[in-house]
């Protein structure tokens, strides 16, 4: 067996056993913490292009932990869903991390920096798990440790309004892994089995004798999910954590974490369940009525905001709402619509957030009217940010474009000709809080702290450019990613 | 069905009627209590009830032990929900010790550990 | 055909495209570089347009494929004969505006924004012009109408910043409209592209929607009635040579999408059978009736200018909704002349606010007799407007009523006429108090108020003649193209 068998189980250990290394980089050799953890997500970007690359040639393959075969041994699914899903997060991670090597020495005290990229990496390998994991308990533990990190990220400031919102993250993400757990005994219950594949195949008999303890399993899944992904009622923990975590957390908890729980929803909705509960049951129905109020209300709220990063978080419950109503309209474009926007919001969001926090770190602004001309003394910032929004409003040659152009073609293409609209109106609210933001940015004189930033250093600028170009490349040549995607809905909808 | 069925169903599957209670029981501190330190208990209440669950699943009443001695044929309990819950405890207390030490520092800056004390140091807003 | 031929219609939108960048580079070093780099691009342009004239009277259609995003999406050229016909108009305009602007702009502050920001606009238009299909078309129909935003905000003042929030809306309602509009067609027909078969044969709820979102879409570009609340603030705001490329051909951009729309993705059989067209006929008509009758209380002269052109706009979408050849006919060319008229007008209204800092039209008594050449010019076009004969507005107003007349339409034929009637009581007193009013007395002594610099008049001077020249001269190029488009539409326009 050769080492190129073994990279999905790199991608995932490797990070997860620097997280342990840095805090003694730390101590031992403080300037290499950075290098290191960078290195790392690097090792582990590649891995997961290298699997990209065997799984578009030699088809998806199962990975098998310590050689031991399932159903009693953990096992990897390398599948479509899966590289991608896998290339998303340790992609944009590590452009963050770039940013976050700079912007971080300002946001915390110095000796906290190796705990933070402790933390930092548990995330990064606990998503890379959650994306690859083939087991439904292997996926509960990855949860646990996502949550932790998650709100470590978040309260590793630990001024006031971090603790409490890290408080509030905790708590009910504890409801979610407590109901997601539940929902494994559930399943574990009537099937035996904790292997999604074994699981899957236990299920239509399982479902004829237990009946209320699959609906039970399903509802207690969609709210575990549903909390921890930010889906509107569940959405309440959300706006306070990402608006007051350090700007690169905020850029990796809205731009990915929150995607990584629903991407795993829509794998055991799509490859546990058996197709015919979602006729008995309103399931898909709910979450397209609940993506549908998450589009407007996250929207709606996000235009009163005047926290330029709480605007950024309510944004965030709004295109959450785009990637379940793409996974619950039961469409092949919807579907690659919804899948599409996982990565192309992970890249819009993070480079907001940056350049948020590249706004914050010069100038100490967080308002929203404070901000106005800061198009003149930091251009590269406010040109990412101008491209953020732009994308986010869906104009052509965007990124943003592209993922609503499938997702509207796919409810048209369902006749749910109501939820194209849904979509549209919610571009509209978009644009009616994103622009005036760039026009205050571009077409007014800077005053006050906003005409004398203090200089941004080259690693967060790099970043927002990278970022920048990414949303315009998948923009105008998106067929780069679109035939993983393409292939990962054809399995999910078993085409 | 009449009502001693249902007791009798109730009885038969007392754990799992207990660890729903139970898990009810936390569900609803967690969420109402204004008390930080209450949410935690709460929170290891549900956690509990949960481990409760999932234990039962694997118990066979009269079952032993899965420890395996050459020879002897003995009627063993399910060990893979136990081995999975010790995982379960793990995170459990882990993040247990992370709400604490959150409570700590929340206690540090606030001076008070009552959410709406804390809401109200805020300024007014409401979760 | 040769396959240099076929690459030009990528030039003519690239090139400009590529020259912004070089303009944006040059302007930090020279501004004399700069002004002449926008002069020579755009003429470059407008030679480029003409290059093609052999070929589309030759009746030939040339196409380009550039490169495909999605399956069946695809940024793609294609160039016939009403196509040319608008970028050769509006490549003409745009070289005129772009002389006349070194000497209006060189007072005014921004210049390095606002030349980048013209000829990126040109490209935009350009690419509007020749898109081989409806997704193209988009994408350089928010490009252009994002980027005008920055010429209606030029002065960065509450006013104009106030009035740029409500365009910046309406353009991104109009676009996602449009957006509705191109994915139902995809929807429904497949593809986007506007040189294949029509798009949408069947009238369906669907096809419904799409028709309207076209008609938001478009006409909220155009100016239609109840959409055209951001034109009138957002147009007099702008620099006046914006206002010119504003009025005098970015609107005109909304009625080319309508009429691809209308004879590309349905037919007008089958919007006809549907009876889809009386809605646009019945806000055509409102958006007349409305727009001269506002534009009498106007006090601003560019806001009068600005309600004007929303009336003038009616016309030509109600011609649309008429498919008879004259009406047609008549329709195409009041483009046309009213590119001419209306930038000549507001061209003039520039040269006019330049000199006395005045916008009131109560306040302009005598300017007549200081600046008698751009007055003059002023004059022909309102004249012009209202339809007097000789000049051009007279031929297009006629041919449109002949095109009513054949349609067994009489009504329409009376509200061109009430409308003219509306043009001379707004137009004629601006022109009386120009040339026989007061002048307001001391306040000139001290200022010597003299003729616009010539940069300033010869464009001015071009446009009129031209509103004389192609109402006097029986066969003329624009006619004669509005003739052949017309008569390239209802063959099928494939």
């Amino acid at each position: 067996m050769n080492a190129a068998h073994h990279l999905p189980v790199l991608a995932i250990v490797l990070p997860l056993v620097f997280a342990y290394l840095m805090p003694l980089f730390d101590r031992w050799r403080r300037g290499w913490c950075t290098p290191a953890a960078l290195g790392v997500l690097a090792v582990s970007f590649v891995a997961s292009l290298a699997m990209a690359w065997q799984v578009m040639t030699g088809g998806p393959y199962y990975y098998q932990m310590g050689n031991w075969p399932p159903p009693w041994g953990i096992e990897l699914n390398i599948d479509y869903l899966a590289v991608f899903t896998a290339i998303t997060m340790t992609g944009v991670s590590l452009v963050v991390l770039v940013y976050a090597s700079k912007d971080l020495l300002h946001e915390l005290k110095p000796h906290l920096l190796g705990w933070y990229y402790t933390l930092y990496l548990l995330l990064v390998a606990s998503m890379v798990g959650m994306a690859l994991t083939n087991d439904i308990f292997n996926l509960f533990v990855f949860v646990e440790i996502c949550a932790i990190a998650a709100c470590g990220i978040i309260s590793i400031k630990s001024n006031k309004e971090c603790l409490e919102a890290s408080f509030k993250y905790l708590i009910l993400s504890t409801l979610g892994s407590g109901c997601l757990l539940l929902a494994i005994a559930l399943l574990y219950m009537v099937t035996g089995h904790l292997n999604f594949t074994y699981i899957a195949q236990a299920l239509p008999e399982a479902m004829r004798l237990y009946p209320y303890n699959i609906l039970a399993a399903l509802a207690l899944l969609l709210v575990g999910m549903g909390v921890k992904a930010a889906l509107f009622p569940l959405h309440v923990w959300l706006p306070d954590a990402h608006s007051s975590a350090p700007s690169p957390s905020s850029a990796v908890l809205s731009g990915l974490v929150i995607k990584i729980y629903a991407v795993s929803l829509l794998r055991v909705l799509y490859q546990v369940f058996p197709a015919d509960i979602f006729e008995v049951t309103p399931v898909l129905n709910i979450l397209l009525w609940m993506s549908t109020l998450a589009i407007i209300a996250g929207s709606m709220f996000a235009i009163v905001q005047e926290d330029i990063k709480k605007m950024l978080a309510y944004s965030s419950v709004a295109q959450i709402g785009y990637v379940f109503m793409g996974f619950a309209i039961v469409d092949f474009f919807a579907l690659t619509g919804g899948i599409l926007h996982v990565f192309n919001h992970a890249m819009m969001k993070a480079m907001l957030f940056m350049a948020a926090g590249a706004f914050i770190y010069s100038t100490g602004v967080r308002h929203l009217s404070g901000l106005k001309g800061i198009g003149h003394t930091m251009p590269v910032p406010a040109v990412a940010f101008a491209i953020g929004a732009l994308a986010m409003v869906g104009i052509p040659l965007t990124n943003g474009f592209i993922s609503k152009w499938y997702l509207v073609l796919g409810a048209l293409h369902d006749g749910q000709p109501f939820f194209a609209a849904v979509i549209l109106l919610s571009s509209l609210l978009n644009g009616i809080y994103y622009l005036p933001i760039i026009v205050n940015a571009f077409f007014s004189e800077p005053q006050g702290r906003v005409a004398a930033p203090l200089p941004l250093p080259r690693q967060m600028q790099v970043p927002l450019i990278i970022l920048g170009l990414g949303c315009l490349l998948f923009g105008i040549a998106p067929s780069l990613i679109l035939g993983l995607i393409y292939r990962a809905s054809e399995a999910l909808l078993g085409l | 069905m009449s009502i001693t069925d249902v007791l009798l169903r109730l009885h038969q599957n007392n754990f799992y009627f207990f660890a729903i209670l139970l898990f009810i029981i936390g569900f609803h501190t967690m969420l109402t209590h204004n008390n930080l330190i209450k949410k935690v208990i709460g929170m290891n209440i549900m956690d509990t009830a949960i481990f409760l669950f999932f234990v039962a699943i694997g118990y066979i009443h009269g079952g032993r032990a899965p420890i395996l001695e050459p020879g002897a044929a003995h009627l063993y309990v399910n060990p893979l929900p136990s081995a999975l819950i010790l995982t379960g405890i793990v995170v459990a207390v882990s993040i247990t010790a992370y709400a604490l030490s959150l409570i700590v520092k929340i206690y540090q800056h606030y001076g008070t550990i009552d959410a709406e004390e804390i809401m109200r140091l805020r300024g007014g807003e409401t979760l | 055909m040769e396959t240099a031929i076929s690459f030009l219609p990528v030039w003519i939108v690239m090139f400009p495209m590529f020259m912004t960048l070089v303009i944006y580079y040059v302007e930090q070093r020279s501004e004399k570089m700069r002004n002449a780099l926008s002069v020579g691009t755009s003429v470059v342009t407008f030679l480029s347009v003409l290059m093609l004239y052999p070929y589309m009277m030759a009746g030939e259609i040339i196409e380009y494929s550039m490169f495909q995003l999605l399956p069946n999406l695809e940024i793609s050229f294609r160039v016939d004969i009403l196509s040319f016909s608008l970028a050769l108009l509006s490549s003409f305009i745009w070289m005129l505006v772009s002389i006349y602007s070194i000497d209006y702009m060189c007072h005014e502050h921004g210049c390095n924004r606002y030349y980048p920001v013209l000829i990126i606009t040109l490209a935009s238009c350009m690419g509007i012009f020749m898109a081989g299909d409806l997704f193209t078309l988009f994408v350089f129909f928010e490009l252009m109408s994002l980027i005008s935003y920055v010429l209606v905000v030029h002065e960065e003042s509450l006013e104009a910043l106030r009035a740029g929030y409500k365009y910046l809306i309406m353009t991104i309602i109009g676009g996602l409209a449009l957006f509705f509009g191109i994915i139902i067609t995809f929807e429904l027909g497949g593809s986007v592209s506007l040189g294949g078969e029509t798009l949408i044969t069947v009238p369906s709820t669907l096809a419904f929607f799409a028709f309207i979102s076209f008609l938001i879409g478009f006409g909220m570009k155009a100016g239609m009635f109840p959409l055209h609340v951001w034109l009138p603030d957002a147009h007099p705001v702008a620099p006046s040579p914006a206002s010119a490329l504003l009025s005098g051909i970015m609107l005109k951009t909304g009625a080319y999408g309508l009429l691809r729309v209308i004879f590309h993705v349905f037919s007008p059989g089958l919007l006809q059978e549907a009876g889809w067209m009386i809605i646009l006929a019945v806000v055509a008509i409102i958006t007349i009736l409305l727009g001269s009758a506002v534009a009498i209380t106007q006090d601003d002269i560019k806001r009068r200018l600005a309600y004007s052109s929303v009336g003038q706009m009616g016309y030509i979408l109600l011609g649309m909704s008429i498919f008879t050849e004259r009406a047609l006919i008549g329709d195409i060319f009041h483009i046309f002349s009213h590119a001419f008229m209306k930038s000549t007008l507001f061209l003039a209204a520039g040269a006019i606010i330049l000199k006395t800092g005045k916008r009131s039209i109560r306040e302009l008594g005598g300017i007549g007799r200081l600046m008698p050449f751009t007055m003059l010019a002023f004059t022909m076009a309102a004249l012009s407007m209202i339809g007097i004969p000789p000049l051009s507005g007279f031929l297009s107003k006629w041919t449109l009523s002949l095109g009513a007349m054949d349609a067994g339409l009489p009504y329409y034929v009376l509200v061109l006429l009430v409308s003219s009637l509306l043009n001379g009581l707004y137009y004629l007193p601006i022109i009386i108090t120009a040339f026989f009013g007061a002048e307001p007395g001391h306040e000139h002594e001290q200022v010597k108020i003299s003729e616009a610099p010539y940069k300033m008049l010869i464009p001015i001077a071009i446009l009129a003649v031209s509103c004389l020249l192609f109402g006097l001269l029986p066969t003329n190029l624009p006619f004669d193209l509005s003739r052949k488009a017309a008569d390239f539409l209802l063959r099928g326009g494939f």
